[in-house]
């Protein structure tokens, strides 16, 4: 059989950070954080169908303005799409005929809401967040914040790497499988406790190796920022030049020549 | 009586690091992680600390680090290794997940983490994190995402972000552990140059035959006791097993139990990763998939399981294409780098035979079954322990056996070695070996490393740059 060809694959997971340049990659993580506040909470708070479509038109341009593709939506709205099913089948059932519409508003701005977040997961870096977040907070809630939000996407693709080990020996863990009670104790036992397990231990192996490299040991901390064009290396102005007072970068440099 | 460990002519003025009757209890366990180990390191050394797993390793170097909380401890400590700066950090460890150290989104960012904290000026990160990449054969990786990174790539990467803060003592938990032959010789050189700079270097490790030329001494760790020191690394620790006659490679004209042709992958900002795979495998064969890092083994071995679906190409297991976990349960067993992510039950006869009720099994075939692969893979005396609170060792093992409980025709063992010491390996080996023979499973290992018995595998394929090739055995 002939697998067919998938080459428009453009991430591997949702809301994986995608390194490529776009106005949105650019823009800072602050300007985000108010854009992602300000359309999600108008998917709140919208009401008639006019302005909801309106909202979509504005979401997807907005995505489209962070250059992802179509496969990187639907990457990002699969989750949200099952949801979405099970939405309108319990307005459906609840309502008849009439709770097509009401389910239907509901979902769409349930996806709507997830979007700019998915975006903002998407185009800011874990070091933007944290300087962005800095100026707001001390940085060491900025460094908590940041990696709770960095490992979202880690956890996704965890979820996703254990749902299919767990398919391969058996669990019931497909969503036409979990539409019967008696599998829901497969998403504990094969899925949740396994991700729980490894939260814990990836949060505790996160916060030694933070910890390990000096982390919170000044008050402050200083931000690299990579530049579009190298700056003249401190090399140049030779040994005890400026910013390498004690010729230490020549030493590492000797250090490193050779290998 | 302790036995106590000194550098060769190590005077007071002279030590990096010096450790008396330092003892260490986890909390909540009854037997201590670590006990009466005393020793010295003097400046410029590199010490070797090696034992079987879970012997204590990688808590003394968290004990030393100081990143260990909680637990009772006794005895000291002293550091003596100071920064040479004050944007340099004196004690630095490198970590034995390397996944799981990893904060940052990009190479870049990674690298330059620990500067940041120590308050480095934004231009010296910028020459560091240069230095650091080129040193572990990451250059031009700096704008990459992790997530593009294999394990072996990840590995380069937290050493990177280690040696970026300009520790004077260093510390390293298992740092070959995800290298292939060639990194492991780059890794030797770096540390050999390092140990000439002045840089005091204590490395935990199982694998010691690449490291002969740099570590001055050796210690040897057995349940949490200093029980030898050596200037040559000690015996037993280097000899893979002795080359033995190969099997005649049986079933040559058996039925098919995997036929690959043009094989293709592409992953996103990396390129293709598969080119054009073709490949038959025989039902019983053993077959040995060694390749570099990054190289695409592991992505072949989520193809083969339906984890990844490829971007064309065709591939077949046992004459059904296009395999989904689905179609696979009980019929294709995976070994994951992390045993973790595959057990959950309460205990290890649960866990063992989770696959097997899965199969409708009846309850006697059950318990048979799963008494004779808790026997294979000598975890019986761990039947009704908890997996989750069993050593890594014990953990791969339990996961071993879950995937080989149903007898599936084909084993797919991805870097299966990993976290395990020699005499574990050639027991893991042993086990399949068994498997293959009566059974008739085909089992394909994908490592970077060869076996610790190059007569065990029938075939022998190089997976380099995405494409494959049959080497002579």
């Amino acid at each position: 059989m002939n697998l067919p060809l998938r080459q428009k694959r453009s991430s591997d997971y949702a809301c994986q950070y995608l390194t490529h340049d776009s106005p949105l990659h650019r823009l800072g993580a602050g300007w985000k954080i108010a854009a992602t506040t300000l359309l999600s909470a108008c998917a709140v708070g919208v009401r008639t169908p006019e302005a909801l479509t309106l909202l979509v038109l504005v979401t997807l341009g907005y995505y489209a303005l962070a250059r992802l593709t179509l496969y990187d939506l639907w990457r990002d709205l699969r989750l949200v799409v099952w949801q979405s099913a099970l939405i309108i089948a319990a307005y459906l059932a609840l309502r008849g005929a009439k709770g097509l519409m009401p389910g239907l508003r509901t979902s769409v701005q349930i996806m709507v809401f997830y979007l700019p977040g998915a975006v903002f997961l998407r185009t800011t870096s874990t070091r933007d967040v944290m300087a962005g977040l800095r100026r707001i907070v001390p940085y060491r809630l900025s460094f908590l914040l940041t990696t709770s939000i960095r490992f979202i996407p880690f956890f996704l693709r965890e979820m996703d790497e254990i749902t299919t080990a767990q398919r391969l020996r058996g669990a019931r863990l497909l969503p036409r499988q979990q539409l019967d009670p008696r599998n829901w104790p497969d998403l504990f036992h094969c899925l949740l406790l396994p991700l729980m397990v490894r939260a814990l231990k990836t949060a505790e192996a996160v916060s030694r190796s933070a910890e390990a490299r000096g982390f919170g040991l000044h008050r402050e901390r200083t931000y690299y920022a990579p530049q579009p064009e190298s700056p003249p290396s401190p090399m140049a102005a030779g040994a005890g030049g400026m910013g390498d007072p004690a010729g230490r970068l020549t030493k590492r440099r000797e250090l490193y020549d050779d290998l | 009586m302790t036995a106590a460990f000194c550098g060769a002519d190590a005077g007071r003025e002279d030590r990096a690091l010096a450790i008396s009757e330092l003892g260490y209890r986890y909390p909540g366990t009854a037997d201590p992680a670590l006990s009466g180990i005393s020793f010295s390191v003097a400046r410029g050394e590199c010490v070797c600390i090696t034992g079987n797993s879970g012997c204590g390793k990688s808590t003394l170097l968290m004990l030393i680090k100081d990143v260990l909380h909680g637990g009772t401890r006794s005895g000291s400590i002293e550091v003596s290794a100071v920064s040479r700066h004050f944007s340099d950090l004196a004690v630095a460890i490198l970590f034995q997940d390397p996944e799981s150290q990893i904060v940052c989104s990009t190479v870049a960012e990674e690298v330059a983490f620990g500067p940041e904290n120590l308050c480095v000026s934004p231009g010296e990160i910028g020459a560091r994190i240069e230095d650091a990449l080129a040193a572990v054969g990451l250059a031009g990786y700096a704008s990459r995402s992790v997530d593009r990174l294999s394990a072996g790539e990840k590995q380069r990467l937290a050493l990177a972000s280690v040696l970026s803060l300009n520790p004077s003592l260093l510390l390293l938990d298992e740092p070959t552990s995800q290298l292939d032959a060639h990194q492991k010789a780059e890794f030797c050189r770096l540390l050999d140059r390092l140990k000439r700079f002045g840089y005091t270097i204590i490395l935990a490790e199982h694998d010691l035959a690449p490291l002969a030329q740099v570590v001055d001494r050796y210690l040897v760790l057995d349940r949490g006791r200093l029980v030898e020191e050596a200037i040559q690394a000690p015996a037993g620790s280097l000899s893979p097993v002795p080359d033995r006659a190969r099997r005649a490679v049986g079933n040559a004209a058996g039925p098919t139990a995997v036929s690959i042709s043009g094989l293709r992958l592409r992953y996103p900002e990396v390129g293709e990763v598969l080119k054009g795979i073709d490949l038959q495998i025989r039902q019983g064969e053993r077959i040995h998939l060694i390749g570099r890092n990054g190289a695409g083994k592991s992505t072949l071995l989520r193809c083969l399981s339906g984890l990844e679906r490829s971007g064309s190409g065709k591939l077949e297991l046992h004459g059904v294409g296009a395999p989904r976990p689905e179609k696979l349960a009980g019929k294709v067993g995976v070994l994951f780098q992390n045993p973790v992510r595959q057990l959950f039950c309460e205990t290890v006869a649960e866990e063992v035979s989770f696959t097997l009720r899965r199969m409708g099994l009846s309850s006697p075939e059950i318990r048979q079954l799963t008494a004779r692969v808790l026997d294979d893979c000598n975890i019986a005396h761990l039947a009704e322990r908890a997996p989750l609170t069993l050593s890594f060792g014990e953990q791969h093992r339990v996961a071993l056996a879950a995937a080989l409980a149903p007898r599936p025709y084909l084993l797919l063992l991805d870097e299966p070695f990993s976290g395990l010491d020699l005499p574990q390996r050639t027991a893991l080996l042993e086990t399949l070996r068994l498997l293959s023979e009566q059974s008739g499973t085909t089992v394909l290992i994908a490592s970077h490393d060869e076996l610790p018995d190059r007569a065990w595998p029938d075939r022998k394929l190089t997976l380099e740059r995405g494409i494959l090739h049959e080497l002579a055995p």
